[in-house]
């Protein structure tokens, strides 16, 4: 088991807890989305287990090893990366600079190096734009950018907040299939996604949270097919992914 | 005095100015702390200053290189004590300029309280001596203590350009939460950053010492003035600070030789209602948080 | 949810509310009588700890409704002090007016320059906003320093009150308890009208509050100004008290941070924490100056007192108490 949930609460400042003892188990090399509807505590949940946000209640363990309550260098540290809604970029850097910043916990300048050649190979748009500042690039553009930094540390699991959030249908598609090559990269993928049908069919298995805890769990094709969760969850954000 | 006399003169204050703001926009950007105490730590590296030259004759230029450091490692401590306890607070903000309100106070009170009112200036033998150079006259303690502003400022810039640390400091300034995702140790960098910008306090104490006199209660002034132009350069922003001192310290100028030194410093404080009623974000700064 | 504190028992409260009408009656009846008492020992020490006590809860309290309710801090406050100081003096010393008259005509002179500086600063937040306020306050500062009309930085004497001199404390206490009685009630008054509770609304969230409908920019600059009367009321009084008007006097920044300190000791935001932080400040000062002597060290216990509070009860003594559920009820004027 590459990540394992129990109980976890947790929430912003003296605020009630979003998270209300939550659990679920990430296995390792396999796809994930998580749906649910707004303030269900997605997001939360990535924070949390990135370390932006401290648990109050719980554990969290990657490969056996708790991390609840370490700072989020040192879960990056681990193996653990993590891709915000907001793309989190460094407006005034240059792509180059943001992609550096990305292997900022890597001291060895080779190596350093090797990741950013392999990264532009990946990612020919970005050798192109090498120099451009990040605050310059179309939304699109700044998602590859957020995706493909996180190429810098070679994570085993990345967490990604609703990557298809304000862009064009095209570019969304994009965004899938770059995910899909990370995927084949061996890494674990946790999304989460606001369009469900888009995340689920995209996912080999599916969470459903609502409420701050989890409710179901599948194989992601079957959550799609099951009229219940489709009444309960799905109904309203079906739809809207299918806008 | 002609307009050439009042722009050098001007221009040299501009670097001075620039000087004891860096470390204000600084800790602004990094850490969005609004540090009412910067020119108390200003005032203190000036005594610093004074009792090195009284008591040891150090000249101010020799004392420079004990003050930095023993500024950051003060500056480090001071980050540690009182920040960490209200960092999740969500009025952060505010309480940072009121608990810096309460260390401002308590400065100026132990100044006072063991040194006195007595105005007090560092006299090296450069103080009172000038170049002339045709129809004008550089004074020399300006001028040195301009270019030393001038030459740190340049050693700021080139290391958050250059080394790793300041990669991770305009990291966290441009985007907190993007830091903490890359794995800049945020908590570590605000320290650092503290520290920075109290050595930068430290050496602007020292080099003011000589060209301004100075009492316990002389930083309500100077932060004003500080304050004012860091607005008008944009909060946080180091280039904008720059460009605000030197405009600022050369319009104060201007007003002190056309209308009365006392009234120089009301430019800064016009200057600052302007900006904040046409732009309040400054020249080069974001929208501040609300 | 603007006031999440208000949870206690509701069924209680009209009994709770009497009782406290009666203390709070039965102290300010002592506090009228109280100079009838000639034969006090230290009659004349404690008049004039009365005349401070009551400015400094009508300066409190006042800086608590922009402050405190509105949440945004002036620390140059003390320049509406200075100013209808000032304007009372003046009128006094040119036109022969006492200032026990002129003291509300200083108080709605600053609640109109309240006006005016609130259109030029409210377009700032948070601590852009602070900073306008301090640079006001310096602004102010040299201006007076300047203006030779009202001697500069000497300062001008005033003509001594027309009183005989065993009874010449008696009218400034009660002009002191009047402002201070006047402005707690302005402050319970807002603290219960739908003002305030827009106030408190765009405390918490200014954007969920603009959105909700509430005129921010309005409410903030009528607080700012309502806040301004009764400081330029008791600067007027003040000076008069002292028949001396001098820059160094009102426009200092201690004078300020005393609002502050005040205000935040005592519970910032609640309508009783500026009268209790202005009790125990001036406690405190009384002890220090009886332990230190008048020295620099009193502005070192300010700073020192405020820096703990902020870390360690942040809420004040009337917020820390009522977060606990131990708030007497003759403190709760909520």
């Amino acid at each position: 088991m590459l990540l394992d949930i129990q109980n976890v609460e947790a929430g912003y400042g003296s605020a009630p807890p979003v998270l209300r003892g939550l659990s679920l188990q990430v296995e390792d090399n396999r796809s994930y989305c998580v749906i649910g509807p707004n303030g269900a505590g997605k997001s939360t949940l990535l924070k949390t287990i990135v370390g932006i946000l401290r648990p109050r209640r719980g554990t969290i363990r990657f490969q056996g090893e708790s991390i609840e309550g370490l700072r989020p260098d040192e879960i990056l540290q681990k193996g653990i990366c993590f891709v915000p809604q907001d793309r989190s970029l460094f407006p005034e850097m240059t792509v180059q600079e943001n992609l550096r910043m990305g292997g900022f916990l890597i001291r060895d300048r080779r190596l350093l190096r090797e990741r950013l050649d392999r990264v532009y190979e990946l990612f020919p748009i970005l050798r192109d734009r090498t120099n451009q500042v990040a605050g310059t690039l179309s939304g699109g553009q700044q998602q590859m950018l957020a995706l493909a930094r996180t190429l810098m540390i070679e994570p085993k699991l990345l967490c990604v907040d609703e990557p298809s959030l304000g862009l064009a249908p095209g570019i969304v598609d994009q965004v899938f299939e770059t995910l899909t090559e990370f995927r084949k990269q061996g890494m674990t993928v946790l999304l989460v996604e606001q369009n469900a049908v888009r995340g689920l069919s995209w996912a080999d298995w599916g969470f459903v949270l609502d409420l701050g805890a989890l409710r179901f769990e599948g194989p992601a094709d079957g959550i799609l097919e099951n009229p219940q969760i489709r009444e309960l969850y799905l109904g309203r954000l079906a739809a809207r992914g299918e806008e | 005095m002609n307009e050439l006399q009042v722009l050098i003169l001007g221009l040299l204050l501009g670097g001075v100015y620039a000087l004891m703001a860096s470390g204000l926009t600084l800790l602004f950007g990094v850490m969005r702390v609004v540090n009412l105490a910067h020119a108390a730590f200003i005032v203190v590296g000036a005594y610093g200053a004074y009792f090195a030259f009284e008591l040891l004759g150090l000249d101010p230029f020799v004392a420079l290189g004990l003050i930095m450091p023993a500024f950051f490692l003060l500056g480090m401590g001071l980050y540690r004590l009182l920040f960490p306890r209200i960092e999740g607070s969500p009025r952060f903000g505010e309480m940072t300029v009121l608990m810096t309100f309460g260390l401002a106070l308590i400065i100026e009170g132990l100044l006072a309280f063991y040194f006195t009112g007595i105005f007090r200036s560092v006299d090296p033998p450069y103080a009172t001596q000038a170049f002339i150079l045709g129809p004008v006259f550089v004074p020399r303690a300006q001028l040195y203590a301009s270019l030393t502003s001038v030459v740190l400022l340049m050693g700021l810039w080139a290391f958050l350009r250059m080394t790793r640390t300041g990669y991770a400091i305009r990291a966290t300034m441009q985007n907190r939460v993007a830091a903490q995702v890359v794995g800049v140790n945020v908590r570590r960098i605000s320290t650092v950053s503290f520290g920075i910008g109290m050595a930068l306090a430290g050496a602007a104490g020292t080099l003011v010492s000589f060209i301004f006199t100075f009492f316990p209660a002389r930083h309500w002034q100077w932060i004003a003035i500080l304050l004012a132009l860091i607005v008008l350069g944009g909060m946080g922003s180091l280039k904008g600070a720059v460009v605000g001192a030197v405009v600022l310290a050369v319009a104060s100028s201007f007003v002190s030789d056309r209308i009365g030194p006392t009234w120089a410093p009301m430019t800064f404080f016009a200057a600052l209602f302007v900006t904040l009623m046409v732009r309040p974000r400054g020249l080069f700064g974001k929208e501040i948080d609300r | 949810m603007t006031a999440p504190t208000d949870t206690t028992g509701v069924p209680a409260r009209p009994r709770r509310r009497s009782s406290r009408g009666v203390v709070l009656g039965v102290v300010l009846l002592v506090a009228i009588a109280l100079p009838f008492f000639r034969g006090l020992p230290a009659y004349n020490y404690v008049l004039q700890l009365g005349i401070v006590l009551f400015m400094w809860i009508a300066m409190t309290s006042s800086w608590n409704i922009v402050g405190g309710f509105a949440g945004y801090i002036s620390l140059g406050h003390n320049v509406f002090y200075g100013i209808g100081g000032y304007l009372s003096g003046l009128l006094l010393v040119y036109a022969g007016w006492s200032p026990f008259a002129t003291a509300v005509l200083a108080g709605l002179f600053c609640l109109a320059l309240g006006v005016g500086f609130g259109l030029v600063t409210f377009r700032a937040h948070g601590p852009a906003f602070i900073i306008s306020t301090i640079a006001l306050l310096l602004m102010v500062t040299i201006f007076f320093d300047n203006w030779e009309f009202v001697g500069g930085s000497n300062g001008i004497s005033m003509p001594l009150p027309p009183f005989p001199v065993e009874w010449i404390k008696v009218p400034f206490y009660y002009a002191m308890l009047v402002s201070a009685v006047g402005s707690v009630y302005l402050a319970y008054r807002i603290a219960h009208s739908k003002f305030g509770l827009g106030l408190r609304a765009l405390a918490q969230d200014e954007t969920k509050a603009e959105v909700a409908g509430i005129d921010t920019r309005r409410f903030k600059i009528a607080a700012f100004a309502l806040s301004a009367f009764f400081v330029g009321v008791v600067g007027a009084v003040w000076a008069y008290s002292l028949s001396y008007l001098r820059p160094t006097i009102f426009f200092i920044i201690g004078v300020a941070a005393n609002m502050v300190l005040m205000a935040i000791i005592g519970g910032r935001g609640t309508v009783a924490g500026p009268v209790v932080g202005a009790i125990v400040l001036i406690a405190v000062n009384e002890l220090s100056v009886v332990l230190f002597g008048a020295s620099e060290l009193n502005i070192v216990v300010t700073g020192v007192i405020l820096l703990g509070v902020l870390l360690f009860f942040p809420l004040g003594i009337v917020g820390t108490l009522r977060e606990h559920g131990k708030l007497p009820a003759i403190l709760d004027w909520d």
